[in-house]
């Protein structure tokens, strides 16, 4: 409990500033949905005009782009990169933060075992997630039902915020593994950046070919706001896989915590 | 009783070497030294007992229990000061120890309060802005403050000035009469000499000896230095037992070991102006030790 306390404490100001920039960001986008909805007909004929590839990298390519859930799927992406980014963060710094803070000595010798250590961290690093989203998606209902045009289901709104959540577990989750198996991780920042824009790049080049199969690749590409438009649910495929791959990875990690020496630094 | 028991503990780190084959044991209430050179591996094995490293074969009991599997249960009465130590700078040194001592279950803010004031610590002050001798401080209160029956010291003395360096000797030995017993690794032969009961030398990751500090004294030679009045015979002095044979006008000094009624016999004979007798101090023996190895 101490060490969840603790870690919470030191996310605080991470998770704040993370939420801010995320609310930020959903409510300039969505400001401009009003403008939009009326110019709708004059941006239907201009991208018409673009190839059919780029619409599909750029997401452009459903009918309901114009309603707000449709237009609101637009932002989501970017968020979702923003998110994964924080979660991704969050992960790595789990474990390397104590190596880079030299401070691994000072809790491992402690009366506590390295699965009770790993568990209390892991825990503060999902709570600063979840605080995240709850902030998020607050703010960013309450900013849609500001813009709206028209009603909107707000369950599938929901339903489109979640994703946010979903794909920072699996964020999370990869930068816990590499964080237990790198030996030394100099910067935090630039592992989770490099992981995050390598997955959300692949992410858009599977997009423009339209194959299933490499959906899977990229944890970006799992939740399709189209289809959770269409259908208002989720691809089963896919929330199995990613629940398999958090799973899998969590699971790993505490493995090779426990068998992982502590050198001096 | 013994507290520690190091059974052929060995670690290899790929190629290069770790400790091999260690063997000892610390006993309840004693004040045990490990010395060696830096790289000797003193901190691997030490990071063994602590189970932040794992063994590649051997194994260690600490009261009583495996090191590694009963870990958790044996910490709570584990003090560890190691030779760097690092906090969460952002902390301050009250909230620091206070996290610390929440990881044991027991009130020890008296105690943080007592310690910190023996160490001379502002507990208000911020980890960052701490200079490497109060960090220090920080780190021997962080280890002392759940009074622990067993206190692991790693070169515990870096960059404590001597005056801070007493003290800390001091608080170690009240804490020993209490009933603590301590694992003191240093390569500062005289702070060894100085606290120590026993003591193990380590070379190059293996246990040279294992000895009373007493005895590694006793079971060397002494210093002697005579000034005569009158210049003597050279070889006045080339009988057994005697080494390292220097004259120099009326001044002889060598080495002996052995029964020490001849040399008295021998100095006694003649007319002396001034005499030393002086047992060799720990370093020397130490050298020895390290010279008939290599």
């Amino acid at each position: 409990m101490n060490i969840f306390m603790h870690e919470l404490k030191a996310y605080r100001k991470s998770t704040i500033i993370w939420s801010l920039s995320l609310i930020a960001i959903i409510v300039i986008f969505m400001s401009m949905y009003s403008s939009f909805a009326e110019d709708a007909e004059d941006f239907k004929r201009i991208l018409e005009n673009y190839p059919e590839a780029l619409r599909n990298a750029l997401g452009f390519n459903q009918e309901n782009f114009f309603t707000i859930l449709g237009f609101y799927s637009f932002p989501l992406s970017f968020i979702t990169l923003c998110a994964a980014i924080q979660a991704m963060n969050l992960g790595t710094s789990i474990v390397s933060k104590e190596v880079l803070a030299k401070t691994a000595d000072f809790l491992l010798t402690k009366p506590f075992t390295r699965n009770k250590i790993l568990t209390a961290k892991l825990l503060a690093a999902f709570v600063s997630i979840v605080m995240t989203n709850v902030v998020y998606f607050a703010a960013a209902s309450f900013v849609a039902l500001q813009v709206k045009t028209d009603d909107f289901s707000l369950k599938i709104f929901f339903l489109l915020s979640l994703t946010i959540f979903f794909i920072q577990l699996l964020f999370l989750a990869f930068g816990i593994i590499i964080s237990v198996i790198v030996q030394r991780i100099k910067s935090v920042l630039t592992v989770s950046l490099a992981t995050v824009f390598v997955f959300y790049f692949v992410g858009m080049f599977s997009d423009t070919t339209g194959d299933e199969v490499k959906r899977y690749i990229s944890p970006f590409k799992y939740f399709d706001a189209a289809y959770i438009i269409k259908h208002s649910s989720y691809e089963a495929t896919f929330l199995i896989v990613g629940a398999v791959i958090i799973l899998l990875a969590i699971a790993a990690s505490y493995v090779v915590y426990n068998k992982k020496d502590i050198h001096a630094v | 009783m013994n507290v520690i028991e190091i059974k052929n503990l060995t670690k290899t780190y790929g190629k290069s070497r770790g400790i091999s084959d260690i063997s000892f044991n610390v006993e309840q209430g004693e004040i045990f030294g490990f010395i060696g050179p830096n790289g000797a591996g003193k901190s691997t094995t030490i990071r063994t007992l602590l189970s932040l490293i794992y063994p590649t074969s051997g194994s260690a009991t600490i009261f009583g229990k495996d090191c590694i599997r009963f870990a958790p249960e044996i910490k709570k009465e584990i003090g560890y000061l190691p030779s760097e130590v690092f906090y969460y700078d952002n902390m301050k040194v009250k909230e620091l120890l206070k996290y610390s001592a929440s990881f044991y279950k027991k009130d020890c803010s008296k105690r943080i309060k007592d310690l910190a004031e023996i160490m001379d610590l502002d507990l208000n002050k911020k980890i960052d802005d701490l200079s490497l001798g109060n960090k220090k401080k920080v780190g021997i209160v962080q280890g002392l403050l759940h009074e622990p029956k067993l206190i692991i010291l790693d070169e515990p003395t870096s960059g404590l000035d001597p005056l801070m360096q007493q003290k800390f000797f001091e608080l170690l030995e009240e804490e020993n009469k209490k009933g603590a017993t301590i694992l003191f690794s240093s390569h500062i032969l005289s702070e060894v000499q100085r606290l120590c009961n026993r003591v193990a030398i380590i070379k190059e990751g293996k246990i040279i000896t294992v000895e009373k500090i007493s005895t590694l004294q006793e079971n060397n030679y002494k210093k002697f230095k005579i000034e005569t009045k009158y210049a003597l015979d050279k070889d006045y002095f080339q009988i057994g037992g005697v080494n390292k044979l220097e004259v120099n006008n009326n001044v002889i000094s060598f080495l002996f070991r052995g029964n020490i009624n001849t040399v008295m016999k021998k100095i006694a004979e003649i007319d002396i102006a001034n005499l030393w007798i002086e047992e060799p101090d720990l370093e020397e023996i130490f050298m020895h030790y390290y010279e008939k190895e290599a």
